[in-house]
């Protein structure tokens, strides 16, 4: 899961990228409004947690533009504003949710889940036939056997199980968990994609990812 | 919410019904004044009014009299003038003695009839009825006693009323002899001028009655604009400040009413703007370095790490700190100089000498960007001054001017003026400061980047320090700004 920080207070910035890198996110920078709304919409991110005060584009405006141009991404408002009439104002322009500095890491990661949660109503637990996923805890689950997975691993299975059924392209797959100092090298997909297969076939769930030539991998249910 | 405020609205109705049980609304107010001062003036014109016509009715009586009894006393003969033989009347026919019958029962039916005559009685000094005309049939005309003058007054013969003359007669010694008594009866005018009378006084409580009525419609018509304009302001609330009294048409002084309420709205609409702008600053101010501390503790005991790592944050962290009591020592320093009427201790020092000193400190100051600050000025100059807060403020001056200036430029400070009127100009070479922002800039947590990112250091409460320290010595701070080429701070100094 791809996520968006636009935050112009270094010390923020700093502990959210390293809070979310820590929970398996790929975390993008932006300091400022423009290049964080330029951000916003050139890559596809699961996820925007935008600061209202920031400078050159306020928030709500890269809120405003984002939702202009069509991207129903959710985004969480970050900001010590806290009359009701902001608040009120923020969520109208666009925002998902909203959550007042100074907050505690594990309420944003909260709502980071709650957010993400929106296209799975099954709830945090994602399954794909024996296979079961807890973003919240990482941990995976073949049956009941646990398997021990490194953090991209575990974010790239994550990935192909909310997106089961469906194929997902090597782009996309880049997109949604490398972050952008990644040099889009996919090849370094197939490598992870191995990894995944040798510890998923090592625990009894063999062959669930399969591949798709030339265009990516897919994980069925069957 | 809707609820709520209907019912403060009925309160406020229910208020004002109160009140106007225990005092006149303005309408009546109006009429009532209006009514008691036009009643003064209306009895007033009144009784002037009906003592004239009295005295203009009585003196043609009195003039009357007059004539006639010029006229009896001029017949008199010369020579002969004695109190018995006078004669009463100027023609032989009318003048009488008193026991003539015929011509008594002549007169009687005349006294009825006639109302233009004259009735005429003659008394002895001592009061006593010397003759009488024979018209007053057995009436007699009455004597006042000791008046030694002529005089006129109302008086009654018999059931008549009549408008009477009283003269005293001279004899030929010079003492008075008896007096001769004039009346005409004034049926006639009685009558008119009491009906005057009971015409004024039935028309005075009608015509102050009607006037209350009506002066109580034309103030209620003149004063519903005023109305209007309570109604509109009553809709205003802190909700809805921006809302403006519409302006009556007429240029009058309800319309200045409605203009300068808006006015004031202006003002309110301005303050409440700023209060909630320094809450919301505040807020920012206080906060983000408080989000920045709990984030990274607590991110960082979410795992295991590093010594190196734990150092770095900790470091970071105790920046974070100072920054925050920067931040409150300022707050603080404000406060108490808002709050408790705090004074300057003002001493005499060498400004020039101060001014270097700061630059000095500047120039030392751990992680600066390297930009010089020249000084331009007299070797010393003395002012009156307080040393702490006259340090305070170069400081603040010169650390903005740091700040906001490009790394290859200068920062020039201009000591200039006689000890009379001391100019001190600090000029920088930086971003400067947009002309519609210039006038907020000595507001507290005012600042000209909205985003009010921490990057340069500030917290927008500098120059309100500086403005308020150089308010407490009596010297006058101004900022010229061209945005892009530099921004100019001036101290003037007061003259010692």
């Amino acid at each position: 899961m791809r996520i968006l920080v636009v935050e112009d207070e270094p010390g923020i910035a700093r502990f959210l990228r390293e809070g979310l890198e820590e929970e398996y996110f790929a975390v993008d920078l932006a300091f400022d409004g423009k290049s964080g709304l330029d951000m916003a919409l050139l890559n596809e991110y699961d996820l925007l947690i935008v600061d209202w005060m920031i400078p050159g584009i306020s928030g709500i405006e890269v809120c405003r533009q984002v939702r202009k141009a069509g991207i129903d991404v959710p985004l969480i408002f970050l900001t010590a504003k806290d009359a009701l009439e902001d608040i009120v104002f923020g969520l109208d322009a666009g925002a998902s949710d909203y959550i007042r500095k100074p907050f505690a890491f594990e309420e944003l990661l909260a709502r980071i889940r709650v957010q993400l949660r929106r296209n799975n109503p099954a709830g945090d637990q994602l399954t794909a036939g024996r296979l079961s996923v807890n973003p919240a805890t990482h941990q995976v689950f073949c049956g009941t056997g646990e398997i021990m997975l490194t953090p991209k691993e575990f974010s790239l299975l994550e990935y192909l199980v909310r997106n089961k059924e469906k194929v997902c392209t090597r782009s996309r797959i880049i997109e949604h968990v490398w972050d952008m100092h990644f040099d889009s090298d996919t090849s370094v997909i197939d490598v992870y994609i191995n990894f995944l297969r040798k510890k998923l076939d090592h625990a009894g769930c063999g062959n669930i990812i399969q591949t798709i030539r030339g265009v990516g991998y897919i994980i069925r249910e069957s | 919410m809707p609820g709520m405020k209907k019912n403060t609205g009925s309160d406020r109705e229910h208020a004002g019904s109160v009140r106007e049980k225990f005092s006149l609304s303005l309408r009546s107010r109006i009429a009532f004044y209006y009514t008691i001062a036009t009643a003064v003036l209306l009895a007033l014109v009144f009784t002037l009014v009906f003592f004239t016509v009295e005295r203009v009715v009585y003196s043609h009586f009195d003039d009357e009299l007059d004539r006639e009894v010029s006229e009896i006393i001029g017949a008199q003969k010369p020579g002969t003038f004695d109190i018995r033989h006078f004669a009463l009347s100027d023609d032989d026919h009318r003048g009488d003695h008193e026991n003539d019958h015929e011509n008594r029962k002549r007169h009687k039916t005349e006294v009825e009839n006639d109302d233009d005559e004259e009735f005429l009685q003659l008394v002895g000094s001592e009061g006593k009825i010397i003759a009488r005309s024979a018209n007053l049939a057995g009436n007699t005309l009455t004597f006042q006693s000791g008046r030694q003058d002529k005089s006129y007054r109302l008086a009654a013969a018999g059931r008549l009323a009549v408008r009477q003359l009283q003269v005293p007669l001279t004899g030929t010694d010079g003492r008075i002899a008896g007096y001769l008594l004039a009346a005409v009866p004034v049926r006639d005018a009685v009558t008119i001028l009491g009906d005057l009378k009971q015409v004024l006084l039935v028309s005075y409580p009608a015509i102050i009655l009607t006037l209350f009525i009506l002066t109580r419609l034309i103030a209620g018509r003149s004063i519903r604009p005023v109305e209007e304009v309570i109604a509109a302001a009553e809709k205003i609330t802190r909700e809805n400040l921006d809302s403006r009294i519409p302006l009556p048409r007429n240029h009058d002084e309800l319309r200045r009413l409605a203009l300068t309420i808006n006015s004031l709205l202006e003002r309110l609409q301005d303050a409440f703007q700023r209060e909630k702008q320094f809450t919301s600053d505040a807020s920012h101010e206080l906060k983000t370095p408080i989000a920045s501390l709990k984030g990274t503790l607590e991110v960082l005991v979410r795992k295991p790490r590093e010594r190196e790592h734990y150092e770095e944050r900790i470091l970071f962290c105790l920046k974070e700190l100072d920054r925050m009591t920067r931040l409150i020592d300022q707050l603080l320093m404000l406060a108490r100089y808002e709050s408790s009427g705090m004074t300057a201790r003002m001493e005499p020092l060498d400004l020039s000498l101060h001014i270097r000193e700061a630059i000095g400190r500047m120039h030392s100051g751990a992680g600066r960007k390297n930009i010089p600050i020249s000084f331009d000025g007299p070797q010393s100059c003395m002012v009156s001054a307080d040393p702490a807060m006259l340090d305070m403020i170069f400081e603040n001056i010169l650390s903005n001017a740091l700040k906001y200036s490009p790394p290859d430029s200068t920062v020039t400070v201009i000591l200039s003026g006689s000890s009379g009127s001391l100019l001190c100009t600090f000029a920088d070479n930086g971003i400067g400061i947009p002309d519609e922002k210039l006038s907020r800039i000595f507001e507290r947590f005012y600042r000209v980047d909205e985003s009010r990112s921490s990057g340069t250091g500030g917290s927008g409460l500098g120059l309100a320090i500086v403005k308020k320290l150089a308010d407490l010595q009596h010297i006058t701070v101004s900022v010229k700004s061209r945005r892009d080429s530099g921004t100019t701070v001036e101290l003037r100094f007061p003259g010692t």
